[in-house]
């Protein structure tokens, strides 16, 4: 690669990139006006919360003026409300209000008659849209004059009590409830109408005048009943924040500004990118660049680092943006900040995001490098940003819940791990983020490195850089599928494959019930694995392939490999444990909802349980992972990479729990290794079986322990908890003697035919296996 | 110069099953001389091109280009070759002063000397008003100027020119073949594939009939004629066709009687 070249293809992009209007529209005009208009309209919203007059009509409450002992609700005169009752200067007179007897709501009604509740609403939105008003408010018949009352049997009893000599009798107590029973003071109401804005803000007002007004009345009654008004509130509670300062606004900013980053670093490596790639095979000058000295890789990477640039500039000038424009609105309002708890962002901050930002934008612009690449035209180009969105969209959502935290496990998440540990820098919890700064960065950069991989790679397929269009057509697509369907399966065969079965587990999962009973658990397990695992690889093996023996590499491996298989699983599985131990430690389980569903399991006789937790499952899955997925993505290329993906499908399907994903990714690989190397599906099934049969064996000893035989004790320590229950000497024993047969175990397949690939099965079924097969000719689908 | 020796090329594809683009095509170019590629649409000549352009990688057999490798030696073989194809457009937000020397500069021309040549090629080629003007603002005939002198800025050994006059004008069309005849003069080794039996006629030293990805007849103009004893260029062309075809017919009829 000459850097000269890259620096050239860079320059040009940029400026070919800064002449389209387009680009700079999104990357900075779009930004540049979206948040101040954004501020704009927010501050215009939160004025008119504020400044906007409302008119109001008051049912059945004018009496209430009559009472002059009772706090003044009204100004009847000046038509508001006291403007003792709001806390703001000149509220009051933002509510406009028109008095009215109590049987306008319902005039065609004797005042006598109780009016439900339905019929008062119904008038009072008549009455609203008639009367243009944003809000009723209706005080119920008398509710004045009950309200007066009330207030004078307090006021009379009080009297009494003070009148009473020495001591108070138990009377007066007998008399409160009295006069609590027998006069309820019927509610006043308010109608309003959520649907408006102006409606939503006048009952906000009239509840504040109304809920202050109350209060006085209380305290008033306070009053006149002799209790000092401190009764009703003896004392009022302090709460003390002891963040530091700028800790508080950082929590916020801390959730907000690496999402800001990440979404528009995404979007601005987007856009050019369709342009740089789609758009340069659209308008004809790709083949014009191709054919210049420059190589691929050069090309791929001048591009990539324009399309980093954009992307970065638009992160940048939409942070920029973001934040003058909160600053303005924040010095328009300061008392918005104090309630949203926001302030300007910590310097320090910007420091971090600016050392994020790179790797970030790396990643982005090659994965939306390489989709452009794929793309045929800017239009279909376009297509791809939505699929892009909804993979890393919950991974940007994930980090801003607030149960999430900066763990081991969640470090490893691509994006979501840089984004909390953005978080803890922000916050300014150093020592936090030094902790997991290792994994995230490392996850980060094998994702940058693997998205530049990917892009680099598109730019050197002929079938991605000339694909033509091909109309889609369904019917001949399948024909296709049968008539000209190979020994083995394709890749791509083999990914719809493990999609398929991840679709009908998840959705089965969904609909299926968990069933109550022991047998009913035994029916289920059976019933998914056969039909829902095997049957889909089995069906496709018929239906697409020529060869359903070589595709599921059904043949014997040589004998020696069987008793090393054995061993190796066998000896393997202290290491198991281990292992489940580990992630237990990295991923805590929540152990209540994981001990529910065990002991559901435990239930099962022993040899029903190793039926349907190791006979089955290991037939079934390696028919499927082992058998269908692993022979057709071997069709695509290295036998590691294929391994690598089958496991991924295999840990998928196992996504009941986090932990049980990650081993069984794990073993996956090396069950793929020990079916790629023996070339038989026998080795991975034995191995699978004895495997869970004695994690499950392990399983039901430690529940039963105390029933257990003697010689268990040297082997297990019975007080440990289950899953690491070895004792040391027998684990690093185990561990040597696994050693031991995977050495055995390469040395049985050293000469095996299977090391071969396994396209090149043979196609006669009499061979066996210890001879070299001819290869069959393939012709490798490009399309 | 240019030596193909059995070039094979096949795509797969869903409708038409596999696609077998060039069938054992072999020819071999000189320089002074411009060897003419002539077949209908879908001979495979611009699968060939693309080959020799390294654009595209051979399925089986071998090209050189001056001595180079098309696939070991694909960096090589570009700096060796110009190519210009109705494929190889112009960048719509370049001005054709920026499209020339960006190409010159990726062929790691000194600055001064880039300058000097392209200030020569501009003259010669007529295209010294629309240096400024963007790609997007172009006629059909301007874009192709700046094509023949993106390709012609490195001073190329060999030239390739696929399909070149299609979409021009008569007059446009008779300036680019005055140009390659005057590139002939200099010494280069040109490759001209066309499907306009005019141009090959007035234009190529030697021609080859492509037809199904090989070639059916190759020679010069007078060795054809003799060999087919028939005058017309065009008439001549439509007979080998149409020969092929009736075989292929015929072989077909006796694989499914047989």
């Amino acid at each position: 690669m000459k850097l000269q070249n890259i620096k050239l293809i860079l320059a040009r992009e940029v400026r070919d990139q800064l002449r389209d209007r387009r680009t700079l529209f999104m990357i900075a005009v779009l930004p540049v006006l979206l948040y101040p208009l954004l501020g704009m309209s927010f501050l215009q919203v939160s004025q008119f919360l504020k400044e906007h007059p409302t008119r109001v009509l008051v049912v059945g409450g004018g009496e209430l003026a009559n009472h002059q002992s009772t706090p003044r609700l009204f100004d009847v005169p000046a038509r508001r409300f006291d403007r003792a009752l709001f806390h703001r200067e000149g509220e009051a007179d933002l509510v406009e209000l028109t008095f009215a007897d109590a049987d306008v709501l319902l005039p065609s009604r004797g005042a006598g008659d109780k009016a439900s509740a339905d019929q008062l609403a119904a008038a009072a939105r008549a009455k609203m849209r008639a009367g243009h008003y944003d809000a009723v408010v209706y005080f119920p018949n008398d509710f004045a004059a009950q309200l007066a009352a009330f207030r004078a049997e307090l006021k009379s009893r009080a009297r009494r009590t003070s009148d009473a000599p020495v001591a108070p009798e138990p009377r007066p107590a007998a008399n409160a409830n009295v006069v609590a029973e027998r006069t309820k003071i019927p509610s006043p109401v308010i109608y309003n109408n959520t649907s408006r804005e102006a409606s939503q803000i006048a009952r906000s007002r009239i509840e504040t005048a109304l809920f202050n007004w109350t209060t006085k009345v209380g305290e008033q009654n306070l009053i006149d009943s002799d209790v000092p008004k401190i009764a009703a509130r003896p004392f009022s509670l302090e709460s003390n924040d002891v963040a530091e300062a700028g800790g508080r606004e950082a929590v916020t900013w801390a959730k907000i500004l690496p999402f800001v980053l990440m979404i528009w670093a995404l979007t601005g490596a987007f856009y050019p990118a369709v342009d740089l790639c789609a758009g340069e095979k659209e308008r004809g000058t790709l083949e014009t660049l191709l054919s210049s000295p420059a190589e691929r890789s050069e090309i791929v990477v001048g591009k990539l680092l324009t399309v980093m640039g954009f992307s970065m500039a638009t992160a940048v000038l939409n942070l920029a943006s973001m934040g003058m424009t909160g600053a303005i609105v924040l010095a328009a309002q300061p008392q918005l900040g104090e309630a949203l708890q926001l302030g300007l962002p910590p310097v320090e901050s910007l420091f971090w995001l600016g050392i994020a930002l790179p790797p970030v934008s790396a990643l982005f612009s090659g994965l939306a490098v390489a989709l452009a690449a794929f793309a045929r035209s800017t239009k279909e180009g376009q297509y791809y940003l939505m699929p892009l969105i909804l993979v890393s969209m919950p991974l940007m959502i994930l980090p801003m819940q607030p149960s999430m935290e900066l763990t081991l496990g969640t470090s490893l998440v691509p994006v979501t791990g840089l984004m909390l540990l953005l978080r803890e820098l922000v916050m300014a919890n150093y020592a936090v983020a030094a902790t997991y700064a290792a994994p995230v960065v490392g996850v980060t950069l094998a994702g940058c490195f693997f998205a530049v991989r990917w892009a680099i790679d598109q730019f050197n397929s002929e079938s991605v850089l000339f694909r033509e269009s091909e109309r889609l057509d369904l019917a001949l697509w399948l024909r296709h599928l049968r008539a000209d369907r190979l020994a083995t399966p394709t890749a791509g065969m083999a990914v719809a494959c493990g999609v398929l079965i991840l679709l009908i587990r998840f959705f089965t999962g969904i609909v299926l019930p968990m069933p109550e009973t022991t047998d009913g658990l035994i029916v289920m397990q059976a019933v998914t694995l056969i039909a829902f695992v095997a049957a889909p690889a089995l069906i496709m093996t018929c239906v697409l392939t020529r060869d359903p023996r070589a595709t599921l590499s059904l043949r014997l491996p040589r004998w020696q490999t069987i008793p090393a298989v054995v061993l190796l699983a066998v000896s393997v599985h202290p290491l198991a444990t281990l292992l489940q131990h580990v992630l237990k430690t990295l991923y805590p389980i929540d152990t209540e909802s994981l001990n529910a569903v065990m002991a559901r399991y435990a239930d099962i006789p022993f040899g029903w349980m190793l039926l349907v937790l190791a006979v089955l499952p290991a037939l079934c899955e390696e028919l499927a992972f082992r058998g269908f997925v692993l022979s057709g993505l071997r069709d695509a290329g290295h036998p590691w990479r294929a391994i690598l993906v089958s496991s991924v499908f295999f840990g998928l399907a196992h996504a009941f729990l986090v932990q049980q994903t990650i081993s069984a990714m794990i073993f996956g690989v090396l069950l793929g290794y020990l079916a790629v190397r023996s070339g038989s599906l026998l080795c991975p099934v034995l191995f699978h079986m004895i495997h869970n049969a004695m994690l499950f064996g392990l399983f039901a000893l430690g529940d039963k322990t105390a029933a257990a035989p003697e010689w268990t004790k040297w082997l297990f320590d019975p007080t440990g908890d289950a899953e690491a229950a070895y004792r040391p000497p027998v684990m690093i024993a185990a561990a040597g003697l696994a050693v031991m047969a995977f050495v055995w175990f390469r040395r049985a397949t050293r000469q095996a035919p299977a090391a071969e690939p396994i396209s090149e099965t043979p196609s006669g079924g009499e061979q066996t296996a210890a001879q070299i097969p001819p290869p069959i000719p393939r012709e490798h689908a490009t399309a | 110069m240019i030596h193909v020796w059995q070039l094979t090329k096949t795509y797969a594809d869903l409708r038409r099953g596999k696609i077998v683009a060039l069938d054992g095509l072999s020819f071999d170019a000189w320089e002074g001389q411009i060897y003419g590629l002539l077949g209908p649409n879908g001979a495979g000549k611009t699968t060939a091109l693309r080959i020799l352009s390294t654009v595209l990688q051979p399925t089986s057999g071998s090209a050189t280009v001056n001595g180079f490798d098309v696939v070991r030696q694909s960096g090589e073989v570009r700096r060796q070759i110009g190519f210009v194809s109705a494929n190889t457009a112009v960048y719509d937000r370049m001005t054709a002063w920026e499209m020339v020397e960006y190409f010159g500069r990726l062929h790691d021309i000194e600055r001064d000397e880039l300058r000097d040549r392209m200030e020569r090629i501009f003259t010669r080629l007529q295209m010294q008003e629309i240096r400024d003007l963007l790609g997007a603002k172009m006629s059909t005939g301007m874009k192709q100027k700046v094509s023949i002198a993106r390709a012609l800025v490195h001073d190329p050994p060999v030239l390739i020119f696929d399909e070149a006059t299609s979409g021009l004008d008569v007059l446009v069309a008779r300036a680019l073949l005055d140009i390659v005849a005057q590139l002939r003069e200099q010494g280069k080794c040109i490759i001209f594939s066309t499907h306009i039996m005019r141009e090959a006629e007035r234009l190529c030293d030697r021609l080859a009939i492509m037809f199904h990805g090989h070639i059916l007849a190759e020679g010069t103009l007078a060795e054809l004629r003799d060999e087919h004893s028939e005058a017309d260029l065009e008439e001549l062309f439509f007979q080998l066709i149409s020969k092929h075809e009736q075989a292929n017919r015929s072989k077909e009829r006796l694989e499914v009687g047989g």
